[in-house]
């Protein structure tokens, strides 16, 4: 510890501490525009100089460590002169077109200009010009008004892992440029606008429409993946500007996906009124016309219930109450991408906090596009590679993380249980086991190298696994989930507190959904088979899609060819065009209401933004259903509804009664009997499909969301891709064929890649292979084989 | 080598054997002293009794900032895991300084024979030459040196059966002057724009690659040699206290004959520029004199008899710098300088810091004017005003040595610079 004075005050910090470090978190004002508390430091805007007793010129703050004894004032005449001569220095070539500039009302340069600048400037010479530059669908550029604070592009060298902006020239001729045009490509590029200090860097989709000042904030989550990232939604009345993060918050940065998902709550897909089929078509009604023909082709039936992870708890607990008080025999499903229902041995969440990760030994990647799926763990994980900790990774492909990965190697999917085993023999050769581990392995006949990469990411004190959708949607998920929790125990991690198990979730609230629904869930996949067979007589939907998510698509077709749907939600999607009724229900910014991210970490949402047309939270459209089904309302008010639910998950409960949110995680389900043991896949099929998931896409909400659509289209891979020599063995080459799966046969479009795993046939979920999204085995007809 | 070994018969250093002919070669030198006490250097010494020797021989940076190279080899950390780099700076980009360049032309072997000895101290085990771009001559005759001396296993592995090893890359700049600053040169070096990085942490902890790093000027390491053959007590008797060895200045300008001379420490200017360089052109006492590259401040012929010390040069208000004295007499036209030195600030400045980037250009823009006759009265306060706040305040000296111009300028010649002005040509 250190310590030092400042003017006057004497105060302690950790040895090492920034001047300007220890000036913030003693709430001392030094203005500063180049540091970022997430970033390296650069010196180079020199705005945030103070004068350090002794020191024969004043001291740049953010750089200058702190020392035993130090005097430091912040507030000399000289220090003032000096922030008056560098707002001088950087005005000179500023265009003060304030006035016209998105940032005018929320700009640093701006504020200090008032702050501590002189009030005319003395600069009479020409200003210097600027280029413009192509970054992406989500910035925009001014380039006359960058202060080359070089923020910018240490955040995409540091945080995005891109690299792809950079400073050309120098002197004053120096300036800041996407490296190559058009090439701004993370899906992190909004921060971009919000870390650049001044208007050089404006949010595209938002520009030239609003000013900050006629802003309402509202604070929410967002749910457009399991992180649950605090979010600040901007709206101008009730309609929606722009989504930005929470200062604050855990996440100081949003990714692509969350941020301009906005646009999907005023989109044409929006289930705004009641409609009811008549005559093949879908036309408005009023409530109690709707619930009248709902009750007609609900009332009691067979049911099947499919909701999405993404409601709120308040919501998903509305969903337990009414089906108890309605369907007591149905089954529900949330989850479209399971297909082994027997219990994990760890379930759906993590053990761990985004830190604890960030921190541990060893991270290790299995099976997940984690770039797509948690753009922002994987933004923690480049944090770690930044600081020289390893990252491993196993997976059907070689995604792109942005990051350098410590080892790696790409595997099909039917090789996971000799992976597995194969990391279970190099610990076992080193005389570690766990009961249970010798059978595991005996079940398995045959080991697979990547295995080492495994085994040697567990071997220290700690780790960090992070098991993804590869094994999770595996068909013999459970064993394998098993097998990596005896290799974790063999290895030493024993089964308490942060343990290091993640198993990456679908959605949010996966804990609890775990404690709430564990004993009604089914697969998505069995209700539609169910409804094919004849054993149901309808299904309600809840917010899902999976006609255009998931890995059902097909089934789902069958069923609803079969049964007709109610459909409940915000966004119609694909599956609408099948719903025999549809009740609106309020998007995730229009709700009161409590989330569960995949830590375990609970928000609670106070301040909604209107919902608009006629939707209502689904918890009252719940109750109503329940009611105009004939049953008494479970619950009449949120009070009691929150009572209800305080059962499944006591530590919302302790959070409703304000205790801090930071002293609560709900856990992760653990089931320590669950014993699977892997089978034989006897497959004819000699490839293995593996679904690719892209975050501009997936999910109705991205889909109605033009934004992200756009955005989609530039990050696009062909739809299909396999490994150029798996095609070459088949005497075969890039393009059109056809496959052959158990739904029959498919023409479509192969392309390839090398970063794929041979023996592995690649399938963007949407567009011509849509319909391979149900299979997991596929063969190319034709070639030989 | 020829230098006497009582210290106060020394008249030079560096130069002593550089009249030689064709000294370039390994042959040549070595009759003529080089290497010949290389051998004991590296059997009887330890890196700590070289590094007490430069210690008590006093020796000072010659590249600029006059850093005492004992004490900065002593703040190299020892057993870090890491490799130790030693760079020679050879860049020599401040106007007026053509010394370094002469060493490396005329006598390349003294400059390599003190970098093994370095490293040696320094336990490197790679050591780089970043010579300036324009010194297409000057690596040639480095690189054929250097070659020579790996033929003869004075470089290399096991160096003359020391068991020491050391390998010498020469890599030449682009022609920046910025990259003559220590860490502007380790960025470029290691492939990056020339861009200084800010202290703490100092090169000797991270430097190149981030690992602990050394970097001399050309005549401090080409001094090194003589230290260690004849004491650090030796060299300490040069010259003045706390000033000691010889220097060599480079001097330009309004004298009969420029060139590079290498002098005791402590001599004074007017002994210099009067019996070495032949006197003024023009008239008895100089206007002018900058006495240690153009980023230092300016002397006035009140100071013609300040002795050319690093303690002197302050005392007399400026810096020895680099010892490149640029002399001027009545015949100059000032402002015409200042303004030609600002655009050169203005042009090399790398960009990175507010003051520097914008306040470059901005002085630059007004002295064009005043040069121009369209310079009004606000201008003098203007520069003053923005030069003083560049200074001191960024990353790097650079905008130090901008300002220094600016400031001479209005401090001791308003009136040229009010003559000029709008208001009084017209
Ligand atoms: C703008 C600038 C340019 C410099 N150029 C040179 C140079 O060309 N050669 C040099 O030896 N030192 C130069 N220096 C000084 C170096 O940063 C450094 O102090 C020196 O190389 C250290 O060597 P020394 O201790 O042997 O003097 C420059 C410094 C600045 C601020
Ligand atoms: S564009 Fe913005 S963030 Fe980037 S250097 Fe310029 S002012 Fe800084
Ligand atoms: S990381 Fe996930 S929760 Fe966070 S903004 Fe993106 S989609 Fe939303
Ligand atoms: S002072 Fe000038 S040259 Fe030095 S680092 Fe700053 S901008 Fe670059
Ligand atoms: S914040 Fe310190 S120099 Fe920019």
């Amino acid at each position: 510890m250190t310590t030092l004075y400042i003017n006057e005050e004497e105060i302690t910090v950790s040895a090492g501490t920034s001047i300007l470090e220890a000036c913030r978190s003693h709430g001392v004002d030094v203005p500063y525009f180049c540091y970022h508390p997430e970033l390296s430091v650069a010196a180079n805007c020199r705005m945030c100089l103070v004068e350090v007793e002794g020191w024969n010129k004043p001291a740049a703050s953010c750089c200058t460590p702190v020392a035993e004894g130090m005097k430091i004032h912040t507030q000399t005449e000289a220090i003032k002169k000096d922030r008056q001569m560098v707002m001088e220095y950087l005005l000179i070539n500023h265009p003060l077109d304030c006035p016209v500039c998105d940032e005018g009302g929320d700009c640093r340069l701006q504020d200090y200009a008032v702050a501590h600048g002189a009030s005319h400037s003395r600069y009479v010479e020409a200003k210097r010009a600027a280029t413009n530059h192509d970054l992406g669908p989500f910035v925009t550029t001014y380039m006359t008004r960058c202060i080359h604070c070089t923020r910018c592009v240490r955040f995409a060298d540091e945080v995005a892992g891109t690299g792809d902006m950079g400073i050309l020239n120098r002197s004053d001729h120096m300036s800041i440029a996407g490296i190559v045009e058009e090439a701004c490509e993370s899906e992190l590029s909004g921060n971009l606008a919000d870390i650049c200090p001044v208007g050089a860097l404006l949010d595209k989709p938002s520009h030239d429409v609003s000013r900050p000042w006629e802003m309402t904030h509202h604070q929410s989550t967002c749910t457009q993946c399991p992180n649950g990232c605090d979010i600040n939604i901007e709206s101008r009345g009730d309609e929606v500007m722009r989504i930005k993060p929470v200062e604050g918050s855990p996440e100081p940065w949003l990714c692509d996906r969350g941020r301009y998902v906005y646009d999907a709550f005023r989109s044409d897909n929006r289930i705004l009124e009641p409609e009811v089929r008549q005559d093949g078509e879908l036309l408005q009604a009023t409530w109690d016309e709707a619930f009248d023909r709902a009750g007609d082709l609900l009332r009691g039936k067979r049911v099947g219930i499919i909701f999405s992870p993404y409601w709120s708890a308040e919501g998903l607990a509305s969903i337990r109450l009414m089906r108890d008080a309605v369907f007591p025999d149905a089954k529900v499903a949330f989850d479209l991408h399971r297909r082994d229902m027997r219990p994990f041995a760890f379930e759906e969440g993590f053990s761990m906090t985004t830190q604890q990760i960030e921190d541990v030994e060893h991270v290790v990647i299995l099976g997940s596009d984690l770039r797509q799926r948690l753009p922002l763990l994987m933004q923690r994980l480049r944090k770690r590679g930044n600081m020289g900790k390893p990252v491993s990774r196993i997976g059907a492909m070689n995604y792109r993380t942005n990051m350098s990965i410590s080892s790696d190697a790409i595997i099909r999917p039917r090789d996971w249980p000799a992976v597995i085993a194969r990391a279970m023999q190099q610990v076992s050769d080193l005389g570690q086991t766990a009961a249970g581990m010798d059978t595991w392995l005996a079940a398995v006949p045959d080991r697979h190298e990547a295995g080492k990469v495994l085994a040697d990411s567990l071997m220290g004190e700690t780790c960090a696994l992070l098991v993804g959708e590869e094994i999770r949607s595996h068909v013999d998920a459970a064993a394998l989930i098993h097998g990596l929790d005896l290799l974790m125990r063999a290895c030493g991690h024993a089964e308490e507190g942060n343990d290091g198990r993640n198993l990456i979730p679908e959605g949010m609230n996966a804990q609890l959904l775990a404690s709430a629904f564990g004993d009604i869930r089914t697969s998505a996949g069995d209700l539609f088979a169910s409804a094919s067979a004849g054993e149901l007589d309808a299904l309600v939907l809840i917010g899902s899609d999976p006609v255009g998510d998931g890995l059902f698509p097909s089934a789902a077709k069958a069923a609803l060819s079969k049964v007709p749907l109610i459909q409940i939600g915000a966004i119609a999607g694909e599956i609408g065009n099948s719903a025999e009724v549809q009740l609106p229900a309020a998007a995730y910014s229009e709700v009161d209401g409590t989330f569960i991210n995949m830590e375990g970490r609970i928000r609670v949402a106070r301040q909604p933004i209107r919902s608009i047309g006629q939707a209502r939270p689904l918890w009252k459209v719940m109750m109503r259903l329940a009611q105009a089904l004939g049953a008494d309302v479970p619950a009449v008010d949120m009070t009691e509804l929150r009572d209800r639910m305080a059962a499944f998950a006591p530590e919302l409960a302790d959070v409703w009664k304000d205790k801090a949110t930071e002293e609560v995680l709900v856990p992760v389900a653990r089931n320590r009997d669950a014993e699977a043991l892997p089978a034989r896949l006897d497959s004819s099929f000699d490839l293995d499909v593996v679904s690719r998931y892209s975050m501009y896409r997936e999910g109705m909400w991205a889909r109605a969301s033009d934004l992200l659509l756009a955005a989609g289209k530039l990050h696009a891979l062909n739809d299909v891709i396999m490994h150029p020599e798996t095609l070459a063995a088949k005497g075969l080459k890039e393009g059109e064929h056809t496959v052959r799966t158990f739904l029959g046969e498919h023409s479509c479009h192969i392309g390839v890649r090398e970063d794929v795993s041979p023996g592995v046939l690649f399938v963007a979920k949407r567009g011509v292979a849509g319909d391979l999204s149900d299979v997991t085995a596929a063969s190319i007809v034709g070639g030989q084989s | 080598m020829t230098i006497p070994s009582d210290p106060k018969q020394v008249k030079q250093i560096c130069f002593d054997r550089i009249h030689i002919p064709n000294l370039t070669k390994l042959s040549v030198a070595r009759e003529n002293g080089a290497y010949a006490f290389l051998p004991t250097v590296l059997k009887e010494f330890d890196a700590g009794k070289i590094i007490d020797e430069v210690k008590t021989s006093g020796l000072r940076g010659r590249g600029g900032a006059g850093f005492p190279t004992g004490l900065k080899w002593s703040f190299v950390p020892r057993n870090t895991g890491k490799p130790t780099y030693l760079l020679c700076n050879a860049d020599e980009g401040e106007p007026g300084t053509f010394k370094d360049r002469d060493i490396m032309r005329f006598d390349p072997h003294l400059l390599i024979e003190g970098m093994i000895m370095a490293g040696f101290a320094l336990d490197v085990q790679d050591a780089y030459i970043y010579i300036r771009g324009e010194f297409l001559y000057e690596t040639n005759v480095m690189h054929a040196a250097i070659e020579e001396a790996y033929e003869a296993n004075l470089l290399g592995d096991n160096i003359l059966g020391s068991g020491f090893s050391m390998h010498l890359t020469v890599h030449r700049g682009a022609g920046a002057y910025i990259c003559g600053e220590e860490t502007a040169l380790i960025e470029s070096l290691e492939g990056k724009p020339g861009r200084p990085r800010f202290k703490p942490p100092f090169p000797a902890v991270e430097g190149f690659y981030r690992c602990p790093t050394v970097v001399n000027n050309v005549e401090t390491l080409a001094t090194i040699p003589a230290i260690l053959e004849h004491g650090g007590d030796w060299h300490a008797q040069i010259g003045e206290p706390n000033n000691t060895g010889c220097k060599i200045f480079s001097v330009s300008g309004h004298v009969n004959k420029p060139g590079n001379y290498e002098v005791p420490m402590g001599t004074s200017l007017r002994t210099l520029i009067e019996d070495y360089c032949g006197g003024l052109q023009h008239g008895s006492v100089p206007k002018v004199i900058i006495p240690g590259g153009s980023s230092t401040p300016w002397l006035l012929a009140e100071h013609y008899d300040a002795p050319l010390t690093y303690d002197g040069m302050i005392k007399a208000g400026s810096m020895l710098g680099s010892g490149a004295i640029i002399v001027m007499d009545e015949t100059a036209d000032l402002i015409a300088v200042t303004r030609r030195l600002a655009h050169f600030y203005a042009h090399e400045s790398c960009g990175q810091c507010t003051p520097c980037r914008e306040g470059t250009g901005w002085l630059e823009r007004i002295m064009n004017r005043v040069e121009a006759g369209q310079g009004r009265e606000e201008d003098m306060q203007v520069l003053n005003e923005a030069a003083a706040h560049m200074a001191g305040r960024t990353i790097c000296a650079l905008a130090d040595g901008a300002a220094a111009p600016i400031l001479s300028l209005l401090k001791h010649f308003p009136e040229e610079v009010r003559a000029r002005l709008v208001e009084n040509v017209a």
